[in-house]
């Protein structure tokens, strides 16, 4: 008896408390007076990191923006909200931004799962999401949205580039290391298919499961197999114990060069340390990049947040360029009109004159390559090659229908 | 009543021998009580109204038929379960495949993924009733994880997406009991199923709680030695009770994939599987809500307490107040102090 | 299967083998499967690591070991001594939420980033061994494990301490009337398992990166180790983890995909065939 009239208690305290929110609606997204963005990136694990250096650039970004009277006259707002990367997470923040805090745009979420999961629902909740961060070649084809902007390289576009500069890299036998994930096994398939066609040697090809922390027997491998030059596609945690582990086995002696994809980067010099000096890896942006608004950017992050700019901020603030211009293009914060106003909007960036193709979304613009040299008492990227667009990304994907 | 001593641990088990008295009304009015919350519960998306709110009761409830099931374990077998995540996540991964890869209707789907993750528990279940107590626990977790691990494989990629998760693509005129693709998230119309399928697997647990099998399962929690000795056969009702809180799990895990859209192979992972457990324990095994009211708080803890990913040290912290001071969960704990209110201590 | 791979999985072995030492001391001791031992792990590295950027590698050896050997003392009288009385599953789901709390704190104090350990000057890079070229730290770690594992088993063998600890694994309230101070013998053991957690981590710093994931990775594979290796049984454990570490090793060569499920085929085989563990002695 006292069991039922417990649950039954229980259960309607339940659904009183769940009620007493009641009091506030939907806040729906106008053409209002404010830009809100929501940002989402993550803010535990590894990826925190580049999370932190995302939101950055949007500060930056808004700042900028606010202190020359706002864009199209409107004040940028940010609402910076957090997740664990664990697509489900995102999704939930985002549908909170949009629905509970009004926001129209998104940005600084960073995996290509999390991307694909938001692209689904983009439509339904009405906001437009700007990619600086996933880098997936299927988010600008089957799973692409007319609400989503693919603002960073794709990952075709960085292997293309790379591939296009492999002449001149040293090495003719070829060993593949690459993280068992979607954009590691893309990537060695662009990879070896234009190795093969430069006339090098594929000698071994392997994977290693995500969160692999003993490169130990790979690394045997690699030594077994003859290879004079690496290609490996490892990231966050698995790139540093493979970079360490494969200091330890004195790896470096037998090849002549090793290309990262996506593995080096910035954030890293300091923890991989000088025995990354002569890597190569393919470089999202030019710090140094000749150009008015690079050079404004560079100057106001560095006295916003104390660092120098890299690939991670630059895109983010290469992101809410491309929302500002398509904003001030449509005189409206509404985002179906932003999303119009920016189908093949072409516009002044940090990284030049880039386009956005209406086709796919995708912003046209240039990949590099860079070498790791010293830099004072330090490491820095210097520039090899950089590859056009027309050269990474000709076509757009047909599997985009949107 | 089947226990009127007080519970002293986690699993319920009894102080003191105890005189079962089964009275029949209790059971008819037991159901009663259930249809009635039923009914009313139906009317929460009209009293709550805004839309952000109702999707966090919505995945609270979802994920409370996997704390039923992991709560009815432990409750009357006395065995704590850390793989019925397991079944969860299979029936979500069999609904996605069943949707996208065999581009079945959901309906079809539904019970697709429900007759998987069942037949996922009777599989399972074979392999660990036998155990108890600490082996049980290894062995779930060993297997569960075994699972996991197999879904994240490249080669399970056509299935399961491996690390990218599953996105469930509908054909555009699917519908699902009357809901287009575009309705099953919106949380205010998906309510009533979600509803409808916890307080009705609650109320089925309950009457088999209270059944004469339940009396057996009770007996084999006390000395499955004796009960062996005494002529019962043990296996088949573990492994009955097993299935059958397998399979609402599994129920739980189809109706989130419709819900989600989306499936992250984390559903699978050891996180999930602590949580769940966690949330069922802070909730209390003793009755068959207990559960449902720590996956409530847990669902609200992640979505108002998670500031900076602190989400784990509350529950760590939660988790070790209620082990030492609370024992029977937080409603154990009310349980007692209506006991004490009313003056009815036995000790 | 060329020497390097089989050192490889010694390597790998020797971890796991200090790891599950640990732990099966306070398991056999307390009954206690201590969910916290992959928490305790990875504060130990990142203690080393903190230790060996002011000071040295060496010094962290000492330290840490030191160091995770207090919170053992913490760990035996504020929760395993007090709740003695509790059942072994309510004892390991405490352990459970002390790890999710200690992991959370390490994150907070040292952040998120993957951070880095260099070994000292001396071991790194190569030494020929078996006529392969094979990194100096990786053949230290296996020394140093092996020595570990000799000693340990002498000690448990040869002093009175051992005999007593042996004893009250063996059967507490026996130990106890027969004269064993049996709080005793449990502070050494817990502190000392925790403190072999903290070598384990510390030795583990220069071997793989340091990430907050760490913890969780070890956990689920030493928790198998040690009930594959027979509960109660401390050399059962960590021929187990030698075992298991060779085997899963030499599996990545063959077939990576395969090599990840090797700990839990083992369990699931060993649990249904003898569940006891392979040189366990008592009824779990």
């Amino acid at each position: 008896m006292k069991r039922q009239l417990i649950a039954a208690a229980a259960t309607l305290a339940l659904a009183t408390t769940a009620a007493c929110g009641a009091a506030s609606t939907n806040s729906g997204s106008d053409g209002g007076d404010t830009i809100k963005i929501a940002l989402i990136p993550p803010t535990s694990g590894a990826l925190a990191q580049f999370g932190t250096d995302a939101v950055n650039a949007w500060k930056t970004a808004a700042r900028l923006a606010n202190d020359n009277g706002g864009i199209d006259g409107k004040k940028v707002e940010l609402i910076i909200k957090g997740t664990d990367a664990d697509p489900a997470t995102t999704l939930r923040e985002a549908r909170e931004a949009a629905t509970k805090d009004g926001a129209q745009f998104i940005g600084a979420v960073m995996t290509s799962p999390e991307h694909a999961a938001l692209n689904a629902q983009l439509e339904g909740l009405n906001v437009l999401s700007f990619n600086g961060l996933g880098k997936d070649d299927a988010l600008v084809g089957e799973q692409c949205s007319k609400n989503a902007f693919h603002v960073v390289q794709t990952s075709s576009m960085d292997i293309t580039g790379l591939a296009s500069s492999i002449s001149e890299l040293a090495g003719d036998k070829w060993a593949i290391m690459a993280v068992d994930y979607a954009t590691g096994h893309s990537a060695a398939k662009k990879f070896k298919a234009a190795a093969e066609a430069e006339g090098k040697e594929v000698v071994l090809e392997q994977f290693a499961p995500l969160n692999t922390t003993d490169f130990g027997s790979y690394i045997t491998k690699i030594k077994d197999s003859g290879a004079d030059a690496v290609f490996a596609v490892e990231y966050g945690a698995d790139g540093v114990a493979f970079v360490q582990q494969a200091d330890q086995f004195n790896l470096d002696k037998q090849l002549k060069t090793v290309l990262g994809f996506n593995m080096v980067s910035e954030p890293l010099f300091k923890t991989l340390g000088n025995s990354i000096a002569g890597y190569y890896n393919n470089v999202g942006y030019d710090v140094d990049g000749d150009n008015a608004l690079n050079k404004e950017f560079v100057a106001a992050y560095t006295e916003d947040h104390g660092s120098a700019p890299y690939y991670v901020p630059a895109d983010n603030f290469l992101s809410a360029e491309t929302l500002f211009a398509g904003i001030e293009k449509a005189g409206s914060t509404d985002p179906a009109k932003v999303a119009d106003a920016l189908q093949d909007l072409s516009f002044d960036s940090i990284v030049g004159n880039v386009t956005l193709r209406g086709a796919d979304n995708s912003l046209m613009r240039d990949s590099y390559l860079g070498e790791v040299v010293k830099a004072g008492n330090g490491l820095k990227f210097k520039i090899l090659t950089n590859s056009s667009p027309d050269v990474t990304t000709p076509e757009p994907d047909s599997a985009c229908k949107k | 009543m089947t226990t009127t001593a007080p519970a002293d641990d986690i699993t319920g088990e009894m102080v003191e021998p105890v005189v079962i008295k089964r009275r029949p009304g209790r059971m008819l009015f037991g159901l009663g009580v259930g249809i009635a919350v039923l009914l009313v519960g139906l009317a929460i998306p009209y009293v709550l109204t805004d839309t952000y709110r109702m999707s966090l009761v919505l995945d609270a409830t979802i994920l409370s038929m996997l704390a039923l099931g992991i709560g009815f374990l432990a409750r009357h077998l006395g065995m704590i379960s850390l793989g019925h995540g397991a079944f969860f996540g299979v029936s979500a991964y069999a609904v996605g495949v069943g949707i996208t890869n065999w581009g079945w209707s959901p309906l079809t789907a539904v019970g697709f993924g429900i007759l998987v993750g069942s037949a996922t528990a009777l599989l399972m279940g074979v392999l660990v009733v036998r155990a108890s107590g600490f082996g049980f626990l290894m062995l779930t977790l060993a297997l569960s994880q075994a699972l996991y691990q197999l879904s994240v494989q490249i080669s399970a990629r056509p299935w399961t997406g491996a690390h990218d998760g599953k996105l469930i693509a509908y054909e555009p005129d699917m519908t699902f009991l009357g809901l287009t693709q575009a309705d099953l998230i919106n949380p205010g119309l998906y309510w009533p199923f979600a509803w409808s399928a916890l307080v009705i697997s609650g109320i089925v647990l309950w009457m088999v709680g209270r059944s004469k099998f339940g009396t057996t399962l009770e007996g084999i929690r006390e000395n499955e030695e004796r009960m062996r000795f005494s002529g019962y056969n043990t296996f088949l009702p573990r492994l009955v009770a097993f299935v059958l809180s397998g399979a609402v799990a599994s129920l739980g895990g189809a109706l989130f994939a419709l819900n989600a859209g989306y499936i992250s192979p984390q559903i699978l992972g050891f996180t999930q599987a602590g949580d769940s457990l966690i949330a069922a324990l802070i909730g209390g095994f003793g009755i068959i809500l207990g559960p449902v009211l720590g996956t409530f708080l847990f669902v609200y803890a992640q979505a108002n307490f998670n500031f900076g990913g602190n989400l784990h040290l509350l529950t760590g912290i939660a988790l070790i107040v209620v082990l030492v001071f609370m024992p029977g969960g937080i409603t154990g704990a009310l349980q007692k102090l209506s006991r004490r209110i009313r003056g009815k201590e036995r000790r | 299967m060329n020497a390097a791979q089989v050192l490889n999985g010694l390597a790998l072995g020797s971890l796991l083998m200090v790891l599950s030492s640990g732990l099966a001391m306070i398991y056999g001791l307390r009954g206690v499967a201590n969910f916290a031992h992959g928490a305790l792990y990875m504060s130990g590295a990142y203690i080393a690591y903190s230790v060996s950027d002011r000071m040295s590698f060496g010094a962290a050896i000492v330290i840490v070991p030191l160091a995770l050997a207090v919170i053992g003392v913490v760990l035996e009288l504020c929760f395993f001594r007090p709740l003695q009385h509790r059942s072994h599953i309510e004892l390991g789901l405490i352990t459970f939420g002390l790890a999710l709390i200690v992991e959370r704190v390490v994150i907070l104090v040292w952040g998120e980033k993957t951070l880095r350990v260099v070994p000292p000057e001396f071991l790194q890079g190569t030494s020929t061994v078996f006529g392969v070229e094979y990194p100096s730290y990786r053949l230290a770690i296996i020394v140093i494990a092996l020595a570990l594992a000799a000693g340990l088993i002498l000690w448990l063998r040869l002093s009175t301490v051992g005999l007593h600890i042996r004893a009250a694994s063996q059967d507490i309230e026996t130990a106890s009337i027969m004269g064993i101070n049996v709080d005793k013998v449990s502070l050494i053991v817990v502190s000392l398992g925790s403190a072999l957690a903290g070598l384990a981590g510390t030795l583990a710093a220069p071997y793989i990166a340091l990430d907050p994931g760490m913890g969780n990775a070890f956990l689920i594979t030493v928790l198998i180790v040690v009930v594959v290796g027979g509960i109660g049984s401390i050399a059962g454990a960590m021929i187990a983890g030698m075992g298991l570490g060779l085997i899963q090793t030499l599996s990545t060569v063959w077939s990576p995909s395969f090599a990840v499920l090797v700990p839990y085929l083992a369990l699931t085989i060993v649990l249904l065939w003898r569940p006891t563990g392979l040189a366990g002695k008592r009824i779990s």
